[in-house]
């Protein structure tokens, strides 16, 4: 295993279209990282490239210290898993393993092992005479990724490899390609544009949009500290509510205003806006850190529209003008359509957010 | 009660029977259009002028200084062919396999060959093929005849003529049979050949183990349908060189039929040829039928 | 390093594929192209060798006096005069220019320009051509070609009828029915479809003649409806698998009886599906041959005229490509239609 580096990587399609742009990156060895953005941001391009299925336009990629910029797919020793798994149907599941390892060169011993500990790990050692056509979703991933592990590859690569399978086989396999990566090692690139997939597996997500890198970070630097509004809403359900505010100064300290909003903010989350010269802001606040408080505790005063049930906890939807907040609250709490809440924010959780360059004030 | 039981099985029964109601009409006119005139013939070839058994109608055809021309000819021309069409149509099949500007008129153009009526492509080699027609009017005008030199296409052996008759059914038809294939190269998903490609496979590699494995059935259903439409050429062979000159199958059945009606041998020979060509032409169609896998139980989908 | 020469290898990968790309359609259109061009060459051209490129869209015309009359020269593709006729019967000049030249030409003017050849010696005059002289000509000249072609039509019509009606049940029973004999019929219809037509066409001459259709317009359809109904059964069923039954369902839940609600949900949806079944019922029936040869004796198809003006020694090169291109525009057209349709089906019908 190894580590990959991409250095100002730039993919364009015809004359016009630029699906990735001055891509940079460092996955170290053995990491987990995820590519995570919305369909068509470049991600999956990104990955192809390092597979050698697309060509670079401008930049380098590297492999360890192999420059593999240039080199087709077959020397560049990767495996992938690919979104429809890619098993070959005319080959049965013990061949679609075996066959990646003859292109590499191996004798048949050897290959009869590999096959049988890698399809055990994957569990499918009961399947190998099958052909893929008598397997279900789930099991021809398997496969894939069997196949993958097989060749003992110097990085994984996994286009949305999960995204063809039933909600509940989703997440279980999350857990599973989780494991065999620990056991494998394996470092390994994952594209998703399903933000709870990328949470829940990666050690670290680099969201994409338009084909450029937005925001590189832990799954806990994400969620908590978005450097914009775009990953702020991207990340999380219900995603992070925005409130448009105006700055107001006076005796008491500093003021977030709105129609519906007045907060005060504590001196150290004022510290925040010292440099900020403009006077309209944004305001983001995760639901979970909006809390019910007493009326006179109060920075916003609302009636409930709706309340959404889930079981280990509940969420509030209030309105303000035509906009939707949403609040998480424990599942206890006896909330009634129309009834009055009082909301008061966790100050230290708020994110701050130029309404002109939609970017964070802090990092 | 009773009643309200009876009407509830009557509409059950009722349902039961629709689809069969909505077949029968086919079933009905199978039998009276195909089965019925085809087991006629069948029991007329082997019935004499008297009404008696018998195999001399097939004793005569089999011994018809015709026939193992005719057998002979139409063998050369679908052995030939088939193969030959087969393979530069997979080559530029493998050539093309990609989208490009105007690849929907390419494609259109490409059908026109096999989309024309067969006279019509009798009328274009016609026209073609005679001493001033375009053909070497056309190698006039490239430089490749000189002023006046001609060449007498049509002249000569056999052989020359069953190369000819060969190239042309290869104009008609390779374009056609590169459009099945590429319709089954595009089948394909790209995945499955790109999962070859990181996996290590080179081009050869991927295209032997992974695309033509995969491209199979396609290149048997185009061989098949190719085998048994060539089994049966005939319009060419009699606009092009005539009749008798070069037999074919099914040029001796028209021959027999339309040329020389009147000899007292032409509806036993006609009905003969016939009878020939229907069976090669089934084992063909079997064959297409077995690997299309029309005998096999379906397999079990998951 | 090898990055230096990549866009080159790019360029030049790209400029051989679309010179093969027009390579393989040049090697289509020229005999095309030569059918075309023949169908419109006056008869004159078309006995030139080397044959022009084009047809000419003018004739250029010297006249001047002859030995028995009027000597009428056309001007050739070096820009010399050659004598064509020498005559003093106008109307059989007007009948030559028509006929051999397509170039028609009235009586009335053909006197005007003699008089001014009387009058000022040397005449020299340029006519239109007429493209369509071959066509007309063909029609004219060729025994029965006009009604054959009604005919060929009527067949073509009756033949989308039948296959239609029939083969449009048993493929809309294939789409939403499973019932016992399914699979044997689906076999069949493809193992029929595949079936020699002359090995039906040939006993049909008998059952025909005892039903009274042989020769006539009827018989032929029934041959053709044949083959084209396993088709019609093939492109129906597809088409009505696609159409989710739960359209029908909703229809009636709303309150439509089964059969209305196939009337105003499936049909409609179906129409565009049926009229591709009803081209391709055309072009079997249009192009089709040798049936037609053993099935006609007195009331021919147009194919068979055509065959037939092909087969004759009379080789006019012009009028044979005129007859072959009126065969090929109808079978074009609908191909263009139906285009996807067929290349679906030339890649095989699967069961």
């Amino acid at each position: 295993m190894t580590t990959l580096t991409m250095e100002k990587v730039t993919k364009q399609f015809g004359r016009n279209v630029i699906a990735v742009k001055d891509f940079d990156l460092k996955v170290k060895d053995q990491e987990f990282l995820v590519l995570l953005g919305p369909s068509g941001c470049g991600k999956t391009t990104a990955m192809r490239m390092v597979a050698g299925l697309e060509e670079v336009t401008s930049g380098q990629i590297f492999l360890g210290d192999r420059n593999i910029t240039d080199l087709p797919p077959r020397k560049r020793n990767v495996s992938m898993i690919f979104q429809n798994y890619a098993v070959w149907p005319h080959m049965t599941v013990y061949e679609n393993i075996a066959y990646a390892l003859k292109l590499k060169n191996m004798d048949k011993q050897s290959i009869d092992l590999v096959v049988q500990k890698t399809s055990g790990m994957a569990k499918i050692d009961n399947l190998l005479e099958r052909y893929p056509s008598q397997l279900s979703g789930g099991q021809q991933q398997r496969v894939a990724v069997a196949r993958a592990i097989a060749v003992n590859p110097d990085i994984f690569l996994m286009d949305e490899p999960l995204s063809n399978l039933d909600a509940k086989l989703r997440v279980s396999m999350r857990t599973e390609l989780k494991t065999i990566h620990h056991k494998a090692g394996a470092t390994t690139v994952f594209v998703t544009h399903d933000q709870s997939e990328a949470m829940s597996m990666a050690d670290r997500i680099v969201i994409m949009k338009d084909g450029e890198v937005v925001q590189i970070g832990t799954p806990d630097d994400v969620y908590h500290r978005s450097n914009s509004l775009f990953v702020a809403d991207f990340i999380g359900t219900p995603p992070t509510n925005f409130l448009k505010v105006v700055i107001k100064k006076d005796q008491e300290g500093t003021h977030l205003k709105n129609a519906h909003l007045n907060l005060l903010l504590e001196p150290g989350t004022a510290k925040t806006l010292d440099g900020y010269s403009k006077e309209k802001l944004i305001l983001g606040i995760r639901p979970e850190n909006i809390i019910l408080v007493n009326e006179e505790d109060a920075s916003l005063s609302t009636s409930c529209l709706v309340t959404e049930p889930q079981g280990s906890h509940q969420i509030i939807a209030i309105q303000l003008d035509d906009k939707i907040i949403k609040i998480v609250a424990a599942a206890d709490l006896k909330i009634k359509t129309g009834e009055d809440l009082h909301l008061n924010f966790k100050q230290e959780t708020l994110r701050f957010f130029d309404p002109e360059t939609t970017l964070a004030l802090s990092d | 009660m009773a009643l309200a039981i009876n009407t509830e099985r009557r509409r059950k029964i009722g349902k039961q029977i629709v689809p069969y109601l909505l077949v029968l009409p086919v079933l009905f006119y199978y039998i009276a259009f195909w089965a019925r005139p085809v087991v006629q013939q069948l029991v007329q070839s082997f019935t004499s002028l008297e009404g008696q058994f018998t195999l001399n109608n097939y004793i005569m055809v089999f011994t018809d200084l015709n026939f193992l021309p005719a057998l002979r000819n139409t063998s050369i021309i679908v052995v030939f062919s088939v193969t030959l069409e087969f393979f530069i149509a997979l080559l530029l099949a493998l050539l093309i396999n990609r989208k490009f500007p105007g690849s929907g008129i390419f494609l259109f153009l490409t059908m026109i060959p096999m989309a024309l009526p067969a006279v019509a492509v009798g009328a274009l080699w016609k026209t073609g093929l005679t001493t001033n027609g375009w053909i070497n009017s056309l190698l006039t005008y490239l430089g490749i005849l000189t002023e006046g030199g001609k060449i007498y296409w049509l002249a000569g052996s056999i052989w020359k003529l069953l190369a000819l008759m060969i190239i042309i059914d290869a104009w008609q038809v390779i374009p056609s049979i590169m459009i099945i294939l590429l319709a089954g190269l595009q089948n394909i998903p790209k995945e499955t050949e790109e999962a070859g490609y990181v996996f290590g496979g080179n081009y050869f590699t991927v295209l032997r183990k992974i695309t033509l494995p995969l491209l199979s059935s396609t290149i048997q259903t185009a061989v098949i349908l190719r085998l048994i439409a060539a089994i049966q050429i005939w319009l060419i062979v009699i606009v092009i060189v005539g009749f008798s000159r070069m037999p074919v199958l099914v040029e001796r059945i028209v021959y027999y039929h339309e040329e020389v009606p009147r000899l007292t041998i032409s509806p036993a020979m006609a009905s003969g040829y016939t009878i020939i060509v229907t069976i090669i032409v089934s084992i063909a169609a079997l064959a297409y039928l077995w690997v299309s896998g029309a005998f096999r139980r379906k397999r079990k989908e998951v | 390093m090898a990055s230096t020469f990549k866009p080159l290898i790019k360029a030049s990968r790209r400029t051989m594929f679309y010179l093969f790309v027009v390579s393989i359609t040049v090697m289509i259109i020229t005999p095309l192209f030569f059918l075309i061009s023949l169908s419109f060459l006056s008869t004159d051209a078309s006995y030139s060798y080397p044959l022009p490129l084009l047809p000419s869209l003018s004739e250029n015309y010297e006249l001047t006096t002859g030995e028995r009359g009027y000597l009428l020269s056309l001007e050739q593709r070096n820009g010399e005069y050659k004598t064509m006729l020498d005559t003093d019967d106008m109307e059989k000049m007007a009948v030559y220019m028509k006929t051999r030249l397509s170039t028609p030409i009235s009586i009335p003017e053909l006197e005007e320009l003699t008089a001014r050849v009387d009058h000022e010696g040397t005449v020299y005059f340029k006519r239109r051509s007429d493209l369509l002289n071959n066509y007309y000509t063909f029609f004219q000249i060729t025994r029965d070609a006009g009604p054959a072609f009604i005919r060929s039509l009527q067949i073509a019509g009756m033949t989308i009828l039948i296959s239609l009606s029939i083969g449009g049940l048993a493929g809309y029973a294939f789409a939403r029915y499973t019932f016992i004999g399914k699979n044997l019929l689906k076999f069949s219809t493809l193992f029929v479809r595949m079936f020699p037509a002359i090995a039906i066409a040939l006993p049909m001459v008998i059952i025909l003649a005892k039903m009274g259709f042989y020769d006539q317009p009827i018989g032929l359809s029934l041959v053709y409806s044949i083959g084209s109904i396993a088709l019609t059964i093939w492109i129906t069923s597809s088409i009505f698998m696609g159409i989710p039954e739960s359209l029908e369902e909703a229809a009636q839940v709303f309150g439509a009886t089964k059969f209305q609600a196939f009337l105003r949900v499936t049909f409609p949806l179906a129409l565009p599906g049926l009229a591709a079944a009803a081209m391709y019922a055309f072009l079997g029936a249009w192009n089709e041959t040798v049936s037609a040869i053993i099935l006609t004796q007195f009331n021919p198809t147009f194919s068979v005229v055509v065959y037939q003006s092909l087969v004759g020694a009379t080789g006019q090169v012009n009028l044979a490509a005129a007859g072959g291109m009126v065969m090929a525009i109808p079978s074009v057209i609908f191909t263009f239609f139906i285009r996807r349709y067929i290349r679906q089906m030339w890649g095989g019908m699967t069961i």
